[in-house]
C-alpha cells in the first residue's frame, strides 16, 4: 500500500443516464500500464478498485457515438458494438443492429421489468 | 453474473466454435501444461497484462476451460470457423453507417490486445536452438480470442460490483437524508445525527463530509475493532480513491499518514491526544459514533470537548448514536440540531413466554445453576414450527459464562438427538478462534445456535440470525467505592437493551424475538443502561483530568455526573498512591502516571522498576497484567494442559507466573519460528493475548524512554547485522501484504457435533493463510525485535533481583494487600478465605497459585512451638505472609485477582500510609488494620528505625528521578545511592524476627488510639527519628515521627506511662551504658551507626553522610569520651552529668 502516486483522480465521471458517480483517473485508449491491452474508445477508466493489483484499470463509461452522452458500460445505459451506443440511441435506430443485438435488449426489457430498475437515483 | 450476461455469452457460444476443436498443429492438447506453458510464454510475460503464475492467470485458464465446455456443447453441428472476422475499420463511416454487418460477439468487445511483437516472438522462436516448438497460428487466435472475453468478463465483472455498492450506498435510509445532514453541518458547530441499525450514518456519514469537502475528519468509536473495519469498509466503498487517505488509529496500530483525510479512532486515543494537544488543532471535523453506549470515554470526550468548541469556532462535531436518549445529547450541547434517521429492520414479532412460576420456584432452591428448560422448549418450538429448509439462526443472550455453560449441555444433547442444530457458545474469554466460528455457516438443514453473553448486542454482529432468545438478564460490573471493590452482578436488562437484542432477529430478514419474561416485566425495565461513569472506578478519569488540567472534577461539566462518593473515592485513592499531593494537584509520578494507558498501580510498578533496573521483567508483568489474562479456563477439567502449565507456575504469585509464561513463549517463538502456537494450544494459553501483552509492552518501553526513565535503545551494532534485519523485515513484508491480498478468514461450513468438546481438532483455525503462513507471527516479527525481547526475557533473574521485583510490584501494588485468615491452616484447600481492610471473607481466583498450593501461604516452619502459652505469645512466626493482590472481583463470591505473597512485617514496615507503635514499639499497628507484636523490643526498635531510613532513601531517589526524567543528567540518581538502597533493602528483606500478625477487631480499632493528649502530660521529648521534627498528634495522640509514623499513640492497658520509663542499656556501637527510654534509645541507635570500617562500602557512605548533616563531634569533659551528637543528644547527656 505504498504507492498510490499513479492513480491520481483526473475528475469525476458520471453517468448522464443513471448518475452514476465515480472518480476517473485516465481518459483515453491506452491506460497507463496496461502494457499490451488497448481499447477501442475514448474511455473514463480508473484503477480497479476490488483487485489489489494497482496494474488493473476498470472502464467506467465513454460518449455515445452518436448523442456524444457519457454514458456507463452498464447494460441499462449502453451497448458496444464496434462503438459505444447509448441506449436511447440504439432503440431509436433499432433496426439498424444486427438481431442478435435485438433480441438480446427484448430479453433484457422484460427481465428489468420484473426487476424495477437497479441502478435507481444515485443521488436525491 | 447478471442472467443477462449469461444469455449473452451463450449466444456467443452458439457462434463461436469451440477452440478445441481447431485441429491445425494436429496433436494440440488445451489441456496440456506443456502447450499452456508456451502460450503463458508469448503472451503472460513480465510485461503483460496478465502474467504467467499469477493468481489472474490461474482465473484465466479456469475460464478458458469453462469457456471450451461451453462452446463444445453449444457448436455442435456448427461449421468450425474460428478466425474473427475482419473488424469494421471504425474509421470507415461516422453514425450507423460503419456497423458491422455480420454479428459477431466480438465486435461487442470494446478493448484488444496488441500482438504484433508476440507475432513476431512466435514466428522467430521457432528458429530458436535451445527453444521447443512454438504455437500454431490458429492455436494463437484462438487463444487471443478466449483473452478478450477474459478481460471483457472481468470487466463486467468488477463494474457490476462497482454499480452494485453504489445502489447499495444510494439505497441506504442516510443517503436521504445526505443534504439535509450537510447542511446542518455548515450552519451549525454541532450536529446530532440519531438513527437505528442497519441506516448506515457509520459508514456514510464520514464520505458525505469528505466529498462535501471537509477534510481532516476523526470518526470516534468505542471499540477498536470497529475502527479496523469501518476503515476498510470506507476505503472500499470509496472506491480507494482516497487511498491512504482513510485509516484507522487504535492502541497499537495506525494506518495514519500524512495524507490521512479520515481517520477512525477510538475514544480513549482521541482523549490521548486532546491531552498532548488541548485544542486538537489536526482535526476539522469530529464524528463522535455510538455516544448512546454512554462508555466511559465516550461520556467523558463530549465533556471534554464542550469546553473546547468556544475555543475553537472552526471545529464541526457530529455525535451520532441510536435513537435514545437524543434529547440529553442535544441539550448538552445547547439544543443541538438533531437529524432523524430511521433504521432499516425487518419486522420483528415477539413473544412473551415468561419462565411458568412453579419452574422459577423450583430453580430458586439452587440459585447458583440456571435452569436450561425454557431455553430447551424455545429451540423445540422453532423445530416445529419452521421446516428445516427455511434458514434462519438463533441468538441466545445470557448474563454470563456458567450460565452459557448450563444452556450449551442441553442444547447440544438435544442437538446430537436432533441433527438439526450446531450449538455454539460466544463469550469474550473463549479462545477468538473459537469466537470465530459463530460467523461460519451450518450445513443445509442445520441451523446455527449461538449461545451468548452481552457481548452479541453490540461488539459482535452474525449475520443470518432470525430468531432471538432473551432472558432479559445481563451481568455487569459495578464498582463499590467503598470497598474499592468491582462486583460483576446480574440485573434486568433496560429496554434500550431489550430492543437492541430484539433488532438482532430483523437485520436480513423478518424475525422472531423469545422473551423469557413478561410484558410486564419489560415496562417496568429500567429505560437505559446505567451510564459506565455511574458505575466504574474513576482513578484513572481522575487522573486523566487532572493532567488535562480540567480543574477540579467535582465541579466538572459531565454530560450526566458521577456519583459524588466515586469522585471522592478517586481522588482519595490517587493521593494515596502519591499521584496526587495533599492540595490535589500532580505530584511528579501522577504526571507521569496520567501519561500511561494503565490502571495507576501498574504504572507506579514501571516507574519504580526502572529505578533498580529491573525494567524488563517490570515491564513484563505490567503488560501482562494489563490484558485479559491468557490462561484459559479450561471447558473441561483438562489434567495435560495443567500439567504442561506446571513449570510456568512461580510459587510467589502470579505476576510472576504471567513473566515466565511470557518469556517462556518468547523463547519458542525466536528459536522454534512458528510453533509458538501448538506450545500455547498444549498449555491452554490464549496466544492472541501474548501477543497483546507485547504490544502493549513495547508501548509501554517507547513512553518510560520518552520519559528518559529507560536508556535509549542502541540500534545493531554493525552493518552486517543492520543489512540482515533489513532483509528480514523485507521478506515479511512481503509475507503480509501476500496474506492480505488473498484476503483474510474466509467462512466455513461448521460440521453438526461442532463445539462439543474434542471436536475442534483443526490445525491453523486463525489466522493462518492459504500458504500456511502464520500471519499473527510475522506481524509479531515486523513489530518488534526478536532478538532483542529474546534477550530480555532471556536472562534468568538473580535471587536478589528476584526479591527486589517483588518489592517493587509490592510497593506498586500497595495498599491492595489482604491477610490470610488466622484459621486457614485447618481449612481445606479450596476454603482458604482472605481479608482486607474493608472486606472480609475473600477467596482467591481459581487460576490463582495459591488456590492449588496454599501451603506458600502459610507460616508453618514454628508451629512446634509452644503455643499454647497465651496473649501475644500465639502465632509468632518470621514468616507472616501478605497477599498483595492487583484487583478484587465480586461475581458469586469476592475474588482476589492476581496475587503475589510478601513478607508481612517488611512490606507493613516499608509500605503502609500510617504506622502506629506503643511506647516500647513491640506493638505496631498498620494503616490502623493490622497489628504486628515483635516481643523482642531491641529487634522492633532496629526494624523501625532501619524502615525510617529505607523509606526515606527510596522516596528521595525516586523524587530525583521522576524530577531529572526531563534529561538532566545532573539530576539523575547516583547509582552508588541506588546500590546502597538496593543493598539495604535486601538485608531489610532477610531479617529474621518473631512476631504475631492479626487484624484488628471492630472494637479494638475504635479504641485503637489513646487520642488527643495535653501538650505538657507527654514528656518534653527529643526529636530524634535522624533529627525529624517530633509534634504531637492531635487526633491519635502521641507524637508524628515522621509522615507515616505516629509514636507511642496506641493504646494499651498495660503501661500508660512506659513511654517515660527508662531502663539501663548498653549501645552495642559506642558502648554507652545509661539509662534509656525505648525512645532515646532508638533515636541514640539511629545516630550512633556502626563504623564505616564494619559496613558495607556503600552504605558506609550512606552513614556518613547523614552523619555530618545532622551530627558533629562532642567531646564530653566528664566522662572523658567523644561522641557523635546531634545538639538536643548533647543536651541530654550533659543532663546525665548533673
Amino acid at each position: 500500500m505504498d504507492s498510490h502516486k499513479e492513480a491520481q483522480p483526473k475528475g469525476d465521471f458520471e453517468c448522464q443516464l443513471c448518475g452514476l458517480t465515480a472518480p476517473y483517473s485516465y481518459y483515453g485508449q491506452k491506460p497507463p500500464n496496461t502494457h499490451s491491452v488497448v481499447l477501442l474508445e475514448e474511455s473514463y477508466v480508473m484503477k480497479d478498485p476490488f483487485i489489489p493489483d494497482k496494474d488493473k484499470f476498470l472502464i467506467l463509461g465513454s460518449q455515445c457515438s452518436l448523442c456524444n452522452r457519457r454514458v456507463c458500460v452498464g447494460t441499462e445505459c449502453s451497448l458496444f458494438y464496434s462503438k459505444r451506443f447509448c441506449l436511447p440511441c440504439v432503440n431509436e435506430n433499432l433496426r439498424e443492429f444486427p438481431l442478435e443485438i435485438r433480441q438480446d435488449l427484448e430479453k433484457r426489457k422484460s427481465h428489468s421489468k420484473s426487476h424495477p430498475s437497479k441502478k435507481a437515483d444515485a443521488r436525491t | 453474473m447478471p442472467s443477462s450476461e449469461k444469455e449473452r455469452r451463450a449466444k456467443r457460444r452458439s457462434r463461436d466454435p469451440s477452440p478445441s476443436r481447431g485441429q491445425q498443429g494436429g496433436c494440440w492438447d488445451w489441456s496440456c501444461p506443456e502447450m499452456r506453458r508456451r502460450l503463458e510464454e508469448l503472451y503472460f510475460r513480465e510485461q503483460d497484462y496478465i502474467r504467467a503464475g499469477s493468481e489472474d492467470s490461474r482465473q484465466f485458464w479456469a475460464f478458458f476451460g469453462r469457456l471450451q465446455r461451453f462452446q463444445t456443447l453449444k457448436a455442435k453441428g456448427e461449421p468450425a470457423v474460428w478466425a474473427p472476422p475482419a473488424r469494421a475499420d471504425p474509421s470507415a463511416a461516422p453514425g450507423l453507417a460503419g456497423l458491422p454487418r455480420e454479428y459477431d460477439p466480438c465486435y461487442r468487445i470494446n478493448l484488444s490486445v496488441l500482438s504484433g511483437d508476440v507475432e513476431g516472438l512466435a514466428r522467430g522462436r521457432r528458429g530458436g536452438p535451445r527453444q521447443g516448438p512454438g504455437v500454431p497460428a490458429e492455436q494463437r487466435s484462438q487463444f487471443r480470442a478466449a483473452l478478450l472475453h477474459y478481460l471483457d468478463f472481468a470487466q463486467k465483472q468488477s463494474f457490476a460490483k462497482l454499480a452494485k455498492l453504489q445502489r447499495e450506498r444510494a439505497a441506504l435510509p442516510i443517503a436521504q437524508y445526505r443534504d439535509r445532514l450537510l447542511r446542518a453541518v455548515a450552519q451549525n458547530q454541532v450536529v446530532v445525527v440519531a438513527g437505528d441499525t442497519g441506516c448506515g450514518k457509520s459508514t456514510q456519514v464520514p464520505q458525505y463530509l469528505l466529498a462535501a469537502g471537509y477534510s481532516h475528519v476523526a470518526c470516534t468509536q468505542p471499540r477498536r475493532i470497529a475502527c479496523i473495519s469501518l476503515a476498510k469498509r470506507v476505503g472500499f466503498e470509496s472506491l480507494h480513491q482516497y487511498g491512504a487517505e482513510v485509516g484507522y488509529q487504535i492502541r497499537f496500530e495506525s494506518t495514519r499518514s500524512p495524507a490521512t483525510k479520515i481517520v477512525f479512532l477510538t475514544e480513549g486515543l482521541l482523549l490521548r491526544q486532546v491531552q498532548r494537544e488541548p485544542a486538537l488543532p489536526g482535526y476539522q471535523v469530529l464524528i463522535a459514533d455510538e455516544v448512546h453506549e454512554r462508555h466511559l470515554h465516550s461520556d467523558f470526550l463530549l465533556g471534554v470537548l464542550r469546553r473546547l468548541l468556544p475555543a475553537r469556532p472552526d471545529l464541526k462535531l457530529v455525535l451520532m448514536s441510536a435513537t435514545i436518549n437524543i434529547r440529553l445529547f442535544a441539550g448538552y450541547f445547547g439544543g443541538a440540531p438533531v437529524v432523524q434517521v430511521p433504521g432499516r429492520l425487518f419486522p420483528i414479532t415477539v413473544v412473551y413466554q415468561p419462565i411458568p412460576q412453579e419452574e422459577a420456584l423450583a430453580a430458586s432452591g439452587k440459585p447458583e445453576r440456571l435452569d436450561p428448560r425454557p431455553y430447551l422448549r424455545v429451540l423445540q418450538a422453532i423445530d416445529h414450527k419452521y421446516p428445516p429448509e427455511e434458514r434462519g439462526d438463533l441468538l441466545v443472550f445470557l448474563s454470563g459464562v456458567a450460565e452459557i455453560s448450563a444452556v450449551l449441555e442441553v442444547a447440544q444433547a438435544y442437538a446430537t438427538h436432533t441433527q438439526r442444530w450446531v450449538v455454539l457458545p460466544l463469550h469474550s474469554t473463549l479462545s477468538i478462534a473459537e469466537q470465530d466460528k459463530v460467523f461460519d455457516m451450518p450445513p443445509p438443514g442445520v441451523r446455527k445456535c449461538i449461545v451468548s453473553t452481552n457481548i452479541a448486542e453490540t461488539s459482535v454482529t452474525i449475520d443470518g440470525v432470525r430468531f432471538v432468545l432473551d432472558s432479559g438478564k445481563v451481568k455487569e460490573l459495578s464498582y463499590d467505592p467503598q470497598a474499592k471493590l468491582q462486583r460483576l452482578q446480574e440485573f434486568w436488562i433496560s429496554r434500550a437493551s431489550a430492543e437492541q437484542r430484539k433488532g438482532r432477529a430483523g437485520r436480513t430478514g423478518p424475525g422472531v424475538c423469545y422473551r423469557l419474561y413478561a410484558e410486564s416485566d419489560y415496562d417496568a425495565f429500567a429505560p437505559y443502561p446505567v451510564p459506565e461513569i455511574q458505575r466504574v472506578a474513576l482513578d484513572a478519569l481522575v487522573l486523566q483530568m487532572k493532567s488535562m488540567g480540567l480543574g477540579d472534577p467535582r465541579t466538572f461539566p459531565f454530560l450526566e455526573p458521577p456519583p459524588q462518593s466515586s469522585l471522592e473515592t478517586a481522588v482519595r485513592y490517587l493521593r494515596e498512591q502519591g499521584a496526587l499531593d495533599r492540595a490535589e494537584s500532580l505530584t511528579p509520578i501522577g504526571s507521569l502516571l496520567a501519561q500511561l494507558p494503565v490502571d495507576v498501580v501498574i504504572g507506579k510498578m514501571l516507574v519504580l522498576g526502572a529505578l533498580f533496573g529491573l525494567a524488563e521483567p517490570v515491564l513484563t508483568m505490567a503488560a501482562a497484567l494489563s490484558v485479559q489474562s491468557p490462561f484459559l479456563r479450561p471447558t473441561r477439567t483438562n489434567p495435560d494442559c495443567a500439567t504442561a502449565r506446571r513449570p510456568l507456575e512461580s510459587p510467589h504469585g502470579d505476576p510472576l507466573t504471567l513473566l515466565n509464561t511470557f518469556n517462556e513463549w518468547v523463547q519458542v517463538k525466536s528459536e522454534r519460528a512458528g510453533s509458538s502456537r501448538k506450545w500455547c494450544r498444549l498449555r491452554g494459553l490464549e496466544e492472541h493475548r501474548l501477543y497483546e501483552a507485547a504490544n502493549l509492552r513495547h508501548q509501554f518501553q517507547v513512553l518510560l524512554r520518552d520519559h528518559g526513565l529507560l536508556e535509549p535503545v542502541q540500534g545493531p551494532r554493525d552493518s552486517y547485522a543492520r543489512q540482515s534485519r533489513h532483509r528480514e523485515r523485507r521478506e515479511l513484508h512481503r509475507l503480509r501484504q501476500r496474506h492480505e491480498e488473498t484476503g483474510g478468514r474466509t467462512r466455513k461450513v461448521l460440521r453438526l457435533q461442532e463445539g462439543e468438546a474434542g471436536s475442534s481438532s483443526d490445525e491453523g483455525a486463525s489466522g493462518t493463510g492459504p500458504s500456511g503462513v502464520d500471519i499473527q507471527d510475522v506481524k509479531f516479527k515486523l513489530r518488534h525485535n526478536v532478538d532483542e525481547l529474546q534477550a530480555a526475557s532471556g536472562t534468568a533473574l538473580s535471587s536478589h533481583q528476584f526479591a527486589l521485583l517483588k518489592l517493587v510490584l509490592c510497593r506498586g501494588l500497595y495498599p491492595q494487600l489482604a491477610v490470610p485468615d488466622q484459621y486457614n491452616s485447618c481449612r481445606k484447600d479450596s476454603d482458604q478465605i482472605f481479608h482486607t481492610k474493608n472486606k472480609q471473607g475473600i477467596v482467591l481466583h481459581p487460576t490463582c497459585v495459591f488456590a492449588s498450593s496454599p501451603e506458600l501461604l502459610q507460616a508453618t516452619e514454628e508451629k512446634a512451638e509452644p503455643g499454647r502459652s497465651r496473649g501475644s505469645q500465639e502465632g509468632l512466626s518470621s514468616r507472616h505472609q501478605l497477599l498483595a493482590f492487583v484487583s478484587l472481583l465480586e461475581t458469586n463470591k469476592p475474588y482476589l485477582v492476581n496475587c503475589l505473597r510478601a513478607p508481612a512485617l517488611q512490606a507493613l514496615l516499608l509500605f503502609s500510609r500510617a504506622l502506629d507503635t506503643s511506647a516500647d514499639c513491640t506493638r505496631l499497628v498498620a494503616d490502623s488494620w493490622l497489628e504486628l507484636c515483635v516481643p523482642d523490643s531491641g529487634a522492633a526498635l532496629r526494624l523501625l528505625s532501619t524502615a525510617l531510613q529505607l523509606r526515606a532513601a527510596w522516596e528521595g531517589l525516586l523524587n530525583r528521578q521522576l524530577e531529572g526524567r526531563r534529561g538532566e543528567p545532573g539530576h539523575r540518581p547516583d547509582p552508588r545511592e541506588v546500590a546502597t538502597l538496593r543493598q539495604g533493602l535486601l538485608e531489610f528483606l532477610q531479617q529474621k524476627v518473631q512476631y504475631s500478625l492479626r487484624r484488628l477487631t471492630a472494637l479494638e480499632k475504635q479504641n485503637c488510639y489513646v487520642g488527643p493528649q495535653t501538650v505538657a502530660a507527654a514528656p518534653g521529648l527529643p526529636g530524634l527519628f535522624q533529627g525529624a521534627e517530633m509534634t504531637p498528634d492531635e487526633e491519635k495522640g502521641g507524637y508524628r515521627v515522621a509522615e507515616f509514623l505516629t509514636y507511642n499513640c496506641l493504646a494499651s492497658e498495660t503501661d500508660l506511662y512506659s513511654d517515660c520509663l527508662r531502663s539501663f542499656w548498653t549501645c552495642p556501637h559506642c558502648a554507652l551504658y545509661m539509662p534509656f527510654t525505648p525512645m532515646e534509645r532508638m533515636s541514640h541507635e539511629s545516630s550512633c551507626r556502626p563504623r564505616p570500617q564494619e559496613a558495607p562500602l556503600e552504605e558506609a557512605a550512606e552513614s556518613s553522610a547523614k552523619a555530618t548533616a545532622l551530627q558533629r563531634p562532642y567531646h564530653c569533659d566528664a566522662c572523658e569520651r567523644d561522641f557523635l551528637f546531634t545538639s538536643t543528644e548533647i543536651l541530654r547527656h550533659r543532663k546525665q552529668h548533673q
